[in-house]
């Protein structure tokens, strides 16, 4: 089986890698960048729990095959904190108590930073969208709204 | 096992080369259906022994409008066809069907021409398509072909696409004046959910308010999306004050089971597809009140 080379930006930082034909985002980013933040949950677009920023835009990184990602920009949960200091939506996320067993919380965080980076001050239901393909199984939702919505004051 | 090897395509040339000399090759852009498949082993899956790439093909993601058509390029997403101005404003029946699909980053990812190609019977962006009489321009090695939407698709998860084409662009005539639309939806919940039905009607309403070429299409209720000549028959030439709407409601639903047979979804489907299609004109003919 073929190996593809594949040149994009992780986090900013330009990465330049070998990947297989069946690797998806997922996986380049969790064995081959050892970013574990990112979860996979159904493997199959439903959960949420592996949503990273792909050129500025939220996706399911189960869904993308890495060998497509040539030129493009992704933006994991590892890439919110800059210089040590966490976003204001990771420090909301703590202060509204938005975290219960945390395996959707990289996926939320996500989706509600990309809905941010579009839309500043969002509404309660525009907030409701953004985050309608994330499921939590805890069910926080209520927080986790609260949470985006004390950052898009 | 599914085993394949990976190529990608940087210009349409290219994947058009890739797909004239090699064999079994299937064709991936969004990947929100084909990539599911694989996940699942699908049996809907044919042999695949090379994943096409056509992803970054930017001569493929466009929506502009060439005299009376809008032609959009196949890798604009479903978000693509919800922002878009031209789309918004000139065909608000896509832009609302595309709403409704599976969530935000499936929206960001899954693209028209996949919508298209994969040729779901629960597809949401095939009805209002054929209802809008939209054309595909699938394009090969030496030339390239015109179908309408609806002699494209040959059956669930069926086209008539062959195995050295390209979808390169779908072509919409625009509604003339007096044309309204709309597009219904129930799924099992209201995000990320398969459509258990929903439809999609266009129809000119004239100056004396008479049904005018109407177009009607469900999905998710015969085998693939296809428009109903009898209900359209049913409604053209009516006034919109005199129509009987729970009539054409149960016409609907009888020609529907006409295409189907009696099916275990039969009980459920048939009355909701009739009050599906009543929605639909109570809205057309509310809208049309507006507007006077």
């Amino acid at each position: 089986m073929n190996k593809t080379k594949v040149t994009f930006k992780v986090n900013r930082k330009q990465v330049f890698l070998e990947v297989g034909p069946k690797e998806r985002l997922i996986d380049t980013l969790r064995n081959q960048l050892k970013l574990t933040g990112t979860k996979e949950g159904c493997g199959i677009g439903e959960c949420g729990a592996c949503t990273v920023i792909l050129n500025g835009e939220a996706v399911h990184s189960c869904l993308i095959l890495t060998g497509q990602l040539e030129g493009s920009e992704v933006l994991t949960v590892e890439g919110l904190e800059i210089k040590g200091k966490p976003d204001p939506l990771q420090q909301a996320f703590i202060d509204c108590n938005a975290v219960q067993c945390g395996f959707c919380t990289p996926g939320m965080l996500m989706s509600a930073k990309a809905l941010l980076m579009h839309n500043p001050h969002p509404t309660r239901e525009e907030i409701k969208t953004a985050l309608e393909g994330n499921l939590c199984r805890c069910t926080g939702y209520e927080q986790i709204i609260e949470a985006i919505e004390s950052v898009a004051k | 096992m599914i085993d394949y090897d990976f190529l990608s395509a940087s210009g349409l040339e290219e994947a058009l080369n890739y797909l004239y000399k090699l064999n079994q090759v299937k064709v991936i852009a969004g990947g929100t259906d084909i990539l599911v498949n694989i996940h699942n082993k699908s049996k809907r899956l044919p042999e695949i022994s090379y994943l096409l790439d056509i992803s970054n093909i930017g001569t493929l993601n466009f929506i502009r409008q060439v005299d009376h058509y809008v032609e959009i390029g196949p890798l604009v997403t479903h978000s693509g066809l919800m922002h878009e101005p031209l789309v918004k404003e000139k065909l608000p029946l896509l832009s609302c069907a595309a709403h409704y699909i599976g969530s935000t980053q499936i929206r960001n990812r899954g693209t028209i021409g996949g919508n298209i190609c994969n040729a779901s019977p629960a597809a949401d962006l095939l009805p209002p398509l054929i209802a809008l009489r939209a054309e595909v321009e699938l394009t090969y090695r030496k030339g390239k072909r015109v179908l309408s939407l609806e002699e494209f698709l040959a059956g669930p998860y069926k086209t008539k696409i062959q195995i050295n084409e390209l979808l390169t662009k779908i072509r919409i005539p625009l509604p003339g004046d007096g044309y309204y639309t709309d597009f219904q939806k129930i799924g099992r919940r209201k995000a990320l959910s398969i459509s258990r039905l929903n439809l999609a009607v266009v129809v000119k309403i004239d100056e004396e308010n008479i049904f005018r070429d109407a177009r009607i299409v469900p999905g998710s209720a015969t085998p693939y999306p296809q428009s109903l000549p009898g209900v359209e028959r049913a409604v053209n030439g009516q006034s919109i004050h005199k129509i009987n709407i729970e009539e054409i409601g149960r016409i609907m639903s009888e020609e529907v089971v006409s295409v189907t047979g009696i099916r275990w979804s039969t009980p459920y489907k048939k009355p909701v597809i009739s009050t599906l299609v009543q929605r639909a004109l109570k809205e057309v003919i509310k809208e049309k009140s507006k507007n006077e």
